[in-house]
């Protein structure tokens, strides 16, 4: 009896997977599915590492694994083919650090009995049981900016306080699968202080990263007595201290945010007085720690920026004194050690890596590019991009480089990637294809729209899509001179109503408006940059704040000046 | 076990593991100065050799040695250099005003070396600050004392490394505005202010008290008492009830003054300094014999309340009934003449030139437990100098070259106008805050810490 009973229940199962492939067998309603998942590209020019030579060839990839590289692969049926004779292919880059598709968590509500003096850990900006992966989506316009501009993989960074959680290591590739390189990679921490409570300055922040880190030190001393001896009182693990006892142990690295030189030294003072192991992101200003950075041997990530050079170029070269003379040429040589920095690593022989945290996705390689220009070798900046940051993160295993076994993450480039005019074709991550429209060199051809130029000035009435939701507000452009003035009003940042501010450097490039004005919130001022093109009385375009990524935007002009 | 071993070090406050950066040593010869030592008189037309940063020599018709650089100060006076007791210069933050008690915040922390405020201080003759935490809580951090060696980039560069521990203190108005009418806890009066004290001090002895028993307990086989929690507050007061750490307490009232006093001698601790202490010619006997003595303004008064009362004539009162006293600046701006400011105490109470130098060199040394080996010229100390055109304590006199280790770093024949260490890259003006009070700086980052209260001092409580 018993044996039948059996028997049926592995007939039933059979029948039930067999129910299953049967439903993965009918048609995609959706029309999304993919035909194949093995793609070819051939006769491209293959960048396999950084350094190499170009060669032409095929990659063969299948289900997000590169099979082959090669000029006489032989391609199975299933095979699509892109042909690529006119492409350059580069491994994909990795992000360091990351903050792209992270929302940061409200703060909880404060208790009844809050004191500033004491406040809880997770009000204090202190929550190491946090998760990135719990803050990140992938779908929204960041995390697609930045794979537009080349990237596959991101390590993305937790945002919240002082020490705000786990980093979760994210592949960018589909919408709706599950993306999840590797969990709890690395503690993120910061040195800022939360407002108005304890800690809330960086002199705070230090001591209570000390405080934490000893506690959880002695914590899990505690849990190993108590599971060792009879009598011992039970251990009582905080959520911080479970939170930061894998750091304690040297499982998983602290990622400190360190701008500056003097926030390098106070991290590296930190490990070296505690012991943790160390990766420093967010470097902007490290001329100075360059030879510490190398003698103590931790990995950094640089962010993916370049200084404002406005304050060199705004300089003025008549009716300037000798001392005023004197300062702007000190502006001038920090401007350019400031762009020189990065090939002194190199120089040092030290392997950094990028972050895209805080930088403009648009932006990334024009910077990149200044770099190159300034001194770093383009070997070194496509092993920054690369191999660098998959070597910091422990995945050169299956990331950094093109071959055969490692994951098809591609840049795909119409140039030479570095060149001014290259242009990112196609970005392959987790072996899904993404296609970028090339923009078209402004050609003469175009005979009906040429010369012509739209009219902009008047009243445009905007909206934009925001993670926040659609905000929207009244552009108003005039004639100035030569140029335009006018103003934009926007959602008050602080809530309530419509705010003004004056509109800046509003340009006009054959159909491509372009503008800026600044948004003053909680003692920042952000530039929010507009670029749209124009089509008679409508524009669509992205309006985009640096830290923030780039949102879609449409507007109408309600209400045209005339121009008489 | 490297962990635990870790922490015991922690906890005998030695925690603190700065990368000892080399710093330089100077030698030189100044020859033909008026030397005035502060310490064994004044000696006219005297050689002061220095060799790798210490005091070789003093005597006259010396040589230099091979490679050693003479630098001739026939008319000029030669005084050790100036030392101030209470200074927020080079710090990047002053205050962590979130808790009554903040006595693990380390101001070593946020040294910032490239703060133009060191070469200011520099030109006026002064080569060591005393690098304090704000007066915002009863008990603030611990401070950082540092030598002003201009043009190092690395914070420890210009950290004395051989200064004993300091803390900061405050009684009265800011640690009772700050937290009791800030932001509604202890201390709001003078009474909580002594009562903050008197609890913080209760509790490291039995924190203290902990720690014995579990390390005592630890060894043992078959122990099963577990550590108790860390805390880096508590072992600070522990270590200044252990005689390891030297407070500097901000005051200005005879009452507060007395009763720090009493606290302190309850608790048998016999390091302590008075910063400020206004009104500290009321209870100056009482100063001289329980404290290290009184740090105070020449002729600063009348910016609060509590600072009201107030003379002139408090440091020489002070120093006539025989406790240590220092003149300090607590300003980016003061520290750059307090040669001037030493200089009234002979205007007002007629001290001698040695006693007024005294009040900006060796006092403020022994203050800062650092008298052996700085705060005047004698052999085998550190070269710390400073040559005057005209007498420093003259209204007259000019700095003319500052040295600290023998190095120099100030020389007004080499001075150019643009002195920054650090330029930044996209600002062509820096930008000045005009809200941060230059003068005072005790209070400093204090602002947005109000703020977060939303207006408590308007008082519109949402």
């Amino acid at each position: 009896m018993k044996k039948q009973f059996l028997k049926a229940g592995i007939v039933g199962l059979l029948f039930s997977s067999l129910l299953t492939v049967n439903a993965w067998s009918q048609s995609d309603p959706t029309g999304k599915r993919r035909v194949s998942d093995t793609y070819a590209i051939t006769n491209a020019t293959i960048f396999a590492a950084p350094g190499q030579q170009g060669i032409k060839g095929t990659v063969l990839f299948q289900d997000g694994v590169i099979l082959g590289i090669g000029a006489n692969l032989s391609l199975p049926k299933e095979a699509q083919v892109i042909p690529g004779d006119s492409l350059f292919i580069y491994p994909g880059f990795i992000d360091g650090a990351g903050l792209m598709g992270v929302t940061k968590p409200k703060d909880p509500e404060r208790p009844k009995d809050f004191v500033s003096s004491n406040p809880p850990d997770e009000l204090a900006g202190i929550t190491p049981w946090r998760s990135a992966m719990d803050q990140f989506s992938i779908t929204g316009s960041q995390v697609e900016d930045w794979r537009k501009s080349g990237f596959t993989i991101s390590q993305i960074l937790p945002d919240g306080g002082m020490l705000p959680g786990k980093a979760t290591l994210m592949i960018l590739g589909k919408e709706g699968n599950v993306n999840v390189l590797k969990e709890n990679t690395a503690i993120a921490a910061n040195f800022s202080g939360s407002r108005g409570m304890y800690p809330a300055t960086v002199v705070g922040v230090m001591a209570k990263f000390r405080d934490v880190y000893q506690n959880t030190s002695l914590a899990l001393d505690h849990s190993k007595l108590f599971a060792s001896t009879a009598g011992v009182k039970r251990p009582e693990m905080t959520l911080t201290q479970s939170g930061m006892a894998a750091a304690v142990q040297g499982q998983i690295p602290v990622i400190f945010k360190a701008g500056s030189d003097l926030e390098v030294r106070r991290a590296i003072a930190l490990q070296k007085e505690l012991g943790f192991k160390l990766i420093l992101t967010g470097l902007e200003n490290y001329e100075n720690v360059i030879g510490l950075i190398e003698s103590s041997g931790t990995p950094v990530l640089i962010k993916l920026a370049i200084p404002d050079d406005k304050a060199v170029k705004n300089q003025k070269t008549e009716d300037v004194t000798e001392a005023t003379k004197a300062q702007y040429e000190r502006v001038k040589k920090a401007y350019e050690n400031a762009i020189k920095q990065a090939s002194l690593l190199e120089k040092a022989g030290i392997p950094f890596g990028f972050t895209t945290a805080d930088a403009k996705a648009e932006d990334a390689m024009k910077a990149i590019r200044t770099l190159i220009e300034n001194g770093l070798s383009e070997k070194a900046a496509m092993a920054a991009l690369t191999t660098n940051p998959a070597s910091i993160l422990g995945i050169s295993r299956m990331a950094g480089t093109i071959e055969k076994g490692k994951m098809a993450n591609f840049v795909i480039s119409s140039d030479s990637l570095f060149k001014e005019d290259a242009q990112i074709k196609h970005v392959v991550a987790d072996g899904y294809i993404f296609d970028y429209e090339v923009k078209k060199k402004s050609t003469n051809g175009n005979g009906k729209t040429e010369g012509e130029t739209p009219t902009i000035t008047g009243v445009w009435e905007y909206t934009s899509e925001t993670p926040a939701g659609s905000s929207g507000g009244e552009l108003v452009i005039s004639k100035d001179g030569s140029g335009y003035a006018g103003t934009i009003t926007y959602d008050d940042p602080s809530g309530g109503g419509k705010v003004s501010a004056p509109i800046k450097n509003v340009a006009l490039n054959g159909k491509t408006l372009t503008l800026q004005f600044d948004v003053n919130a909680e003692g920042m001022t952000l530039t929010v940059d507009i670029s749209g093109e124009v089509n008679g009385t409508a524009m669509e375009g992205t309006m985009a704040v640096a830290q923030f990524g780039s949102f879609p935007l449409t507007a109408k002009l309600s209400s045209p000046n005339l121009t008489f | 076990m490297k962990k635990l071993n870790f922490i015991f070090v922690a906890l005998l406050g030695m925690g603190l593991n700065y990368s000892h950066a080399q710093t330089q040593k100077g030698s030189v010869l100044i020859k033909n100065a008026t030397v005035l030592t502060v310490t064994k008189g004044n000696l006219e037309n005297t050689d002061v050799l220095v060799q790798d940063g210490i005091i070789k020599q003093v005597g006259k018709n010396l040589a230099a040695p091979s490679g050693v650089q003479t630098i001739d100060a026939s008319g000029k006076y030669l005084m050790p250099g100036i030392i101030d007791a209470h200074s927020h210069v080079a710090l990047d933050v002053v205050n962590e005003a979130s808790s009554p008690i903040t006595a693990e915040v380390r101001m070593k922390d946020v040294v910032n070396p490239f703060e133009i405020g060191i070469y200011r201080a520099l030109a006026g003759g002064v080569t060591i600050s005393h690098a304090m935490h704000g007066s915002a809580n009863v008990i603030g951090g611990q401070n950082a004392t540092l030598k002003h060696r201009w043009g190092a980039k690395d914070p420890s560069e210009i950290i004395m490394e051989d200064a004993p521990r300091t803390i900061k203190f405050a009684l009265g108005e800011n640690p009772t505005r700050v937290h009791g009418r800030g932001n509604g806890i202890q201390p709001r009066t003078r009474m909580g202010v002594e009562a903050v004290l008197r609890n913080g001090f209760s509790e490291a002895l039995q924190y203290k008290k902990n720690w014995e028993t579990y390390n005592a307990a630890k060894t043992q086989k078959g122990n099963t008492l577990t550590p108790p929690a860390y805390n880096e507050r508590l072992q600070t007061l522990a270590d200044i009830l252990d005689g390891k750490i030297i407070i500097h307490c901000h005051s200005y009232r005879a009452d507060e003054i007395y009763m720090l006093i009493n606290v302190a001698r309850d608790f048998g601790i016999t390091k302590l300094v008075l910063q400020h202490t206004n009104e500290g010619f009321k209870v100056a006997p009482e100063i001289a014999k329980y404290t290290m003595g009184a740090s105070v303004f020449a002729d600063w008064w009348a910016y609060k309340m509590e600072v009201y009362y107030s003379t002139a004539f408090n440091a020489a009162i002070l120093q006539r009934n025989g406790a240590i006293t220092s003149i300090n600046s607590d300003s980016a701006e003061l520290i750059r003449h307090l040669y001037h400011e030493a200089a009234k105490t002979q205007r007002y109470g007629g001290l001698t030139d040695e006693e007024a130098l005294a009040m900006i060199t060796i006092n403020p040394a022994r203050q800062l437990g650092i008298d052996d080996k700085v705060g005047s010229i004698e052999v085998g100390k550190q070269a710390d100098l400073v040559i005057f055109e005209g007498h420093p304590l003259s209204s007259y006199t000019v700095p003319q070259m500052t040295f600290v280790d023998g190095v120099k770093y100030f020389d007004i024949k080499a001075d150019p106008d643009d002195q920054r260490q650090v330029v930044s890259a996209t600002e062509m003006v820096e930008p000045i805050f005009l809200r941060t009070e230059e003068d005072h700086r005790c209070l400093q980052d204090v602002d947005a810490y109000f703020e977060a209260f939303q207006g408590a001092f308007l008082e519109e409580k949402h």
